[in-house]
């Protein structure tokens, strides 16, 4: 068997061991509840809590072996997770699981271009910055990232908000303008990906991705501005560890101009540890997209819980949604993981040894 | 003593203890400085006409104006100052308490017992903090209403309040009482803890005043107790105060964008949200409304992040700390290192999203 792949497979292991164990505490969580409050997990569509009897409720409870031991509960608990029963929120009057694929995609898209704006902006002043540290620049950016990293991103996006929606009207919040969004409600406006800015590039409608990417940029910037110091404060310590070390004297002994090893030489040595700090707070960052999602009423993966949240009890959705995120987190760092392997030599060594 | 020279030497650091000491007297002086409500005690204090919709302006009644339904802005800026104080010091006391004891003991098992202890750290760190508060708020929901509780909605705060069936179970009064976002942030915050704790323990079971402790006959126990654990404190003492500042910011996210949680800053700062955000607002014309809370929020984060800063400075590299710290930075600098380790990352990355 190929290293790599040895690699993926025990990665893919440790993976599924991690979402096992945080769905036992998860469960562990639910069973701290009794019985009858257990049973709202598996309440049918239109059998609110208010209309079930006694005899109902008890006859859930046996169905669904709810005054089983944890372990057995649990089992039954992964298996109908497993067969796609997540059950029936009744605050979004639909199945949880539907409900959360459904909204994924927005919360997908507003993810997919933080990154693209904070990764390489990050990358690239950590790197400048560190490469000649208190100079110029590096003064700058140090004052910026420390502002970046102080703001509370929910103050920032009020103050957004204020300035260039109520007063200057140039960005709106939520996922497009009214007209649009029933455009692409319309039949002849095909989802392929469920993501607007694609999905209008595919259907040749120029002006609904503009449109979106109108509504896109104050959630983006207030994501990507903390996010963004953050990573660039790792990369200019990574570089200023890294700027004396035998290897980068060595190549600039040979002659190598500076940019060249600045960009060539040093930027392939903060990879590495930039993805890893990515991969750490994935689920730190999950929350920051869902929060900014909520201020700019983007109806995303938040929606399924802020709508919980503020009516009736609604313990499906709730632990759904919970379910869905550590999914989501396990992936990406799943993801990042691999990257890493591909990337860094001395993980790709390791992997290549044992 | 030299490291503490060094640590006042910075005017950062003076600025954020001066921070932190406004708003500890804040915290403790709150009663004197805005005497509460005797029939309604609390973050929050009406003072004129609830009908009256519109925020007053600072004037001789309210030092810093009202919000609508004339709730004055002062009084909850200063208990908010307490709540806060309380809030960010126990999470970040209670996840530092677990990630301590957590890691060093999983240190000192070592071996298979390590590596299981810490997958389950790993897997705490896959989950978002925001699904756990959800998750344990409908939990105590559901088991209030289960248990014979009912809630209703407030009308000031768009919020659900629970009304507990009269007179309550002692379950339901306890369930009630507790706050879910605090469990929650102490329950998803100790994993770097554990695992900054677990790496210098690993390291340190080598150490030969470690051994020799052993060699005289130390029990385990107590080998953790007398050695590893003071050994290992400092980089999570680093840890543990940019935590606090971090827990209240989220803290006052969460309940902003009103997915619960007690910050009566976050409060005012979604019942006064309508003036500035709202038809015709603008951050100039009802200041009053949102600055003081904003700053405050964002002097607290700012506070704690310099004193976190200052500390890590101070305990790094080139100090003259104990073994321990000395030994932990030099493996951090020292030149062809493996990969950085995920565990130094989490120093320089800060807590909250």
């Amino acid at each position: 068997m190929p290293p790599l792949l040895q690699f993926i497979i025990r990665r893919l292991f440790y993976a599924v061991l991690s979402l096992m164990i945080i769905t036992m505490v998860l469960y562990a969580g639910v069973m701290l509840s009794p019985p009858e409050a257990r049973a709202q997990l598996y309440f049918p569509r239109g059998k609110g809590a208010e209309r079930a009897t006694e005899g109902y409720l008890r006859s859930i409870i046996r169905d669904h072996h709810l005054d089983r031991p944890y372990l057995v509960q649990y089992g039954y608990w992964v298996k109908s997770l497993i067969e796609g029963d997540w059950g029936y929120s009744p605050t979004l009057r639909e199945d949880v699981l539907p409900a959360l694929l459904r909204r994924t995609p927005v919360t997908l898209e507003l993810a997919l271009y933080s990154l693209l704006v904070l990764v390489p902006l990050g990358l690239a002043s950590g790197l400048i910055a560190g490469w000649k540290p208190r100079e110029g620049f590096d003064n700058t950016f140090r004052s910026m990232a420390f502002f970046g990293t102080t703001m509370p991103p929910f103050i920032f996006s009020f103050v957004l908000l204020s300035l260039f929606y109520v007063n200057l009207d140039w960005f709106a919040p939520g996922r497009l303008s009214f007209e649009y969004s029933l455009e692409i409600s319309k039949e002849a406006f095909r989802a392929h990906t469920g993501m607007v800015t694609i999905d209008s590039l595919l259907n040749g409608r120029l002006d609904i991705l503009w449109d979106a990417l109108k509504h896109l940029v104050m959630p983006v910037l207030t994501l990507s501005m903390y996010h963004w110091a953050t990573l660039g404060r790792i990369t200019r310590t990574t570089i200023i560890a890294e700027r004396d070390k035998e290897h980068i004297l060595a190549a600039k002994a040979r002659g190598i101009p500076e940019r060249k090893l600045m960009w060539r030489y040093a930027f392939r040595s903060v990879l590495v540890p930039s993805l890893t700090s990515v991969a750490l707070s994935a689920a730190a960052m999950l929350t920051g997209v869902l929060v900014v999602e909520a201020i700019f009423d983007l109806k995303g993966l938040s929606a399924v819980i802020v709508g919980s949240m503020n009516s009736a009890p609604d313990a499906p959705a709730a632990l759904g949604f919970s379910v869905y995120s550590v999914l989501l987190v396990i992936g990406l760092m799943f993801l990042l993981d691999i990257a890493q392997a591909i990337l860094d030599p001395r993980v790709r060594e390791e992997v290549l040894k044992t | 003593m030299r490291r503490w020279r060094r640590f006042f030497a910075h005017w950062e650091n003076w600025l954020g203890l001066l921070l932190i000491l406004g708003f500890s007297i804040g915290a403790v002086a709150a009663p004197v400085l805005s005497p509460p409500d005797e029939a309604d005690p609390g973050p929050f204090k009406q003072i004129g006409r609830a009908s009256d919709f519109v925020p007053h302006p600072p004037g001789e009644e309210a030092i810093l104006g009202t919000l609508p339904g004339q709730y004055d802005v002062f009084h909850t800026l200063v208990w908010g100052m307490r709540d806060a104080m309380l809030f960010g010091l126990l999470v970040a006391l209670g996840s530092f308490l677990i990630g301590v004891f957590f890691g060093s003991v999983a240190g000192y098992a070592g071996g298979f017992v390590n590596g299981l202890m810490m997958r389950v750290a790993d897997a705490f760190l896959t989950f978002p903090p925001i699904a756990g508060v959800v998750f344990l708020q409908q939990l105590v929901l559901n088991s209030i209403t289960a248990l014979g509780g009912l809630y209703y909605f407030d009308p000031i705060f768009f919020g659900r309040v629970l009304a507990l069936g009269a007179p309550p179970t002692p379950l339901v009064a306890l369930l009630a009482k507790i706050d879910p976002l605090m469990i929650v942030l102490i329950l998803f915050s100790w994993m770097p803890y554990a695992r900054l704790v677990n790496s210098i323990v690993l390291t340190l079971k080598g150490a030969d005043y470690v051994q020799a402790a052993r060699a005289l006959g130390g029990s385990s126990s107590w080998v953790v107790r007398r050695h590893l654990i003071p050994n290992s404190m400092a980089p999570a003492v680093v840890l543990a105060a940019r935590d606090v500042g971090g827990a209240v910011i989220l803290q006052a996210t969460i309940t902003f964008i009103g997915l619960g949680g007690l910050s009566p800053w976050g409060m005012l700062l979604s019942m006064g949200r309508n003036f500035v955000l709202g038809p015709g607002g603008s951050l100039l014309t009802h200041w009053w409304v949102y600055l003081p809370v904003t700053l405050a929020v964002i002097l607290f984060g700012l506070s704690w992040n310099l004193i976190g800063d200052g500390l890590n400075d101070v305990l790094g590299p080139a100090s003259r700390g104990g073994y321990v710290s000395r030994q932990f930075w030099k493996r951090n600098t020292k030149q062809d290192e493996q990969v950085r380790s995920r565990d130094d990352q989490l120093l320089d990355s800060s807590p909250a999203g």
